[in-house]
């Protein structure tokens, strides 16, 4: 296997933009070619597409071979688009990844794009209970934020996990998203604005939930040999875990122990033979509070049922025991889902280079996870990533 | 000049329900193998299939035992009484086709040794507690399909 690198990468801003799939797609693909002097569309061999429901949103099915198109890519050696539901970028750049390592591609683009956003917000609401199985779960009205909403009511009722203790992870997040110029949400919040906020699902309301989003990202991967052809500071590819168990509710683990983001965990250290304490930076897949508090605990970096209290000593926050989502997690920078895994990764480049304003700047940070959960939090996809 | 004229154009008409809006399930046996799960609520039973070989009590219904790959599955009662395991209720972000209910709420119910979701009927989210007593409610649609809910009693 060859090591792999990435070499540079762009993006939209994401929120709710003024722009088509086609724009977003166009915007990503500008940025990523422009933050590399020497690399053309046309050294491109591959490329995977991270989409989650093109085809519920735009009506838009076969989009790998369409972001081609735009980006002025003709791929020799692989095209694919990759569904991963949340994790769809995070599956492209894993096989992006695995198609250089392997040697089967040379230059690969890892992309992920979402338009979130249709004139009437009820139907894109309809596309997300298709998430959860539509035939068992998904009719009844079980779409993201009735599950979390359920998973929080019981961590709160078997660990004595609190509102406020919830809300400080969008305050911490908002916080840090104030400061980033590609997110959705940059206007601090505080834990009062998050209680006081419309109840969406109780226990949670909106400012527990991240957003509905468009946006889109790309990045560039090539053999770790010829990373410095392309750039001084490339991040390397270190490891990768992904575990999956059981789909309807009936068949999880647990609703409130993440089991498979233990063991996902587990084998991503292990892959990058690393201990969590070499762990600078963890971009974890916030798309509710109560999720970054159970994340967490299923990393280890706190005992089960202590996520609440770990957050209320700030050993969350940089400077504390690990940075949790410097860059402003879903919660601060929207959750554009096909995008997302790309946009965390080209965050934590830029940390590695020291390009991010101060404020959530991770001082010499040498490695970093990147997580992804999908659906019922039945899957969760981890990449290690090092200077 | 004159202000350019355009041939209008029909662009939509009035559509019934596509097949993909629809939440309900196809469940004759045209459609499905696992029709009886559908004919067992005509007749106020809810079911699921159990295999035979291995003995599990299988969720959602199946064709197939993932455990031993018998397909040689029976349908068993899950009785009418529910426990309530977790709940919340849908204020904000319905989706189309339950935009008209909200508030309603769902929760998770423990039944036959099953955990699964539901519609909970004749409850407020600030009324329920874990652990409540739940009555399965079977309902029908305008065109006779089947699909069941819980109530608080």
């Amino acid at each position: 296997m060859r090591k792999v690198a990435i070499v540079g990468g762009g993006a939209t801003k994401c929120g709710k933009r003024k722009a088509s799939w086609r724009d977003l797609v166009q915007e990503a693909g500008k940025a990523m070619f422009e933050s590399l002097g020497n690399l053309s569309p046309k050294d491109v061999d591959s490329l995977i597409v991270g989409a989650a429901q093109p085809e519920r949103f735009v009506f838009q099915a076969h989009v790998a071979p369409m972001v081609a198109e735009y980006l002025g890519v003709t791929p020799r050696k692989v095209i694919a688009r990759t569904e991963l539901m949340c994790a769809s970028g995070q599956a492209a750049i894993r096989y992006a990844w695995a198609c250089v390592a392997t040697g089967l591609a040379d230059v690969a683009v890892a992309f992920g794009v979402e338009k979130m956003f249709m004139p009437d917000m009820a139907e894109a609401q309809t596309n997300m209970t298709c998430v959860l199985d539509r035939k068992w779960d998904g009719i009844n009205g079980l779409s993201a934020p009735p599950f979390f909403a359920m998973t929080a009511q019981r961590h709160m009722h078997e660990y004595g996990t609190t509102r406020e203790q919830m809300a400080l992870v969008s305050v911490k997040n908002h916080h840090y998203s104030s400061m980033n110029p590609l997110a959705q949400f940059q206007k601090e919040i505080t834990v009062e604005d998050v209680l006081k906020s419309l109840v969406v699902t109780p226990p949670l309301n909106l400012f527990d939930c991240s957003g509905i989003t468009d946006g889109a990202a790309g990045m560039i991967l090539v053999p770790a040999e010829d990373a410095k052809k392309y750039t001084d500071a490339p991040m390397y590819i270190i490891g990768s875990g992904q575990a999956s168990i059981g789909n309807a509710i009936n068949n999880l683990a647990s609703l409130t122990e993440w089991v498979p983001l233990k063991i996902a965990a587990k084998e991503a250290l292990k892959f990058a033979k690393i201990t969590l304490d070499d762990i600078d930076i963890a971009e974890l897949h916030d798309c509710f509070t109560i999720s970054e508090i159970i994340e967490y605990e299923a990393f280890g970096w706190c005992e089960k049922g202590e996520g609440g209290k770990f957050i209320e000593e700030g050993q969350s926050h940089i400077g504390g025991k690990v940075a949790v989502n410097p860059r402003g997690g879903l919660l601060g920078c929207g959750h554009p889902l096909g995008a997302t895994a790309i946009l965390q990764a080209m965050d934590i480049l830029q940390q590695f280079k020291g390009e991010v304003p101060k404020g959530r700047l991770v001082s010499d940070a040498e490695i970093a996870v990147a997580h992804n959960l999908s659906g019922p939090a039945n899957v969760h996809s981890i990449m290690v990533y090092s200077r | 000049m004159s202000e350019p004229e355009f041939e209008k154009i029909e662009h939509i008409e009035t559509i019934k329900l596509p097949f993909m809006l629809d939440f309900y399930p196809l469940e004759d046996e045209k459609y499905t193998q696992i029709s009886h799960f559908f004919e067992n609520l005509k007749e106020g039973r809810l079911t699921t299939t159990k295999c035979k070989r291995c003995a599990k009590p299988l969720w959602p219904p199946r064709i197939v035992c993932p455990n031993c790959l018998s397909d040689e599955l029976e349908w068993v009662d899950l009785g009418s009484e529910g426990e309530l395991y977790a709940f919340t209720e849908m204020r904000l972000g319905a989706p189309l086709g339950f935009v008209q209910d909200v508030p309603f709420c769902i929760g998770i119910v423990k039944i036959g040794g099953l955990l699964i979701s539901a519609r909970i009927d004749n409850a407020k989210y600030d009324e329920l507690k874990f652990g409540d007593r739940l009555q399965l409610k079977i309902v029908e649609l305008e065109d006779g399909r089947m699909f069941y809910r819980f109530k608080k009693p």
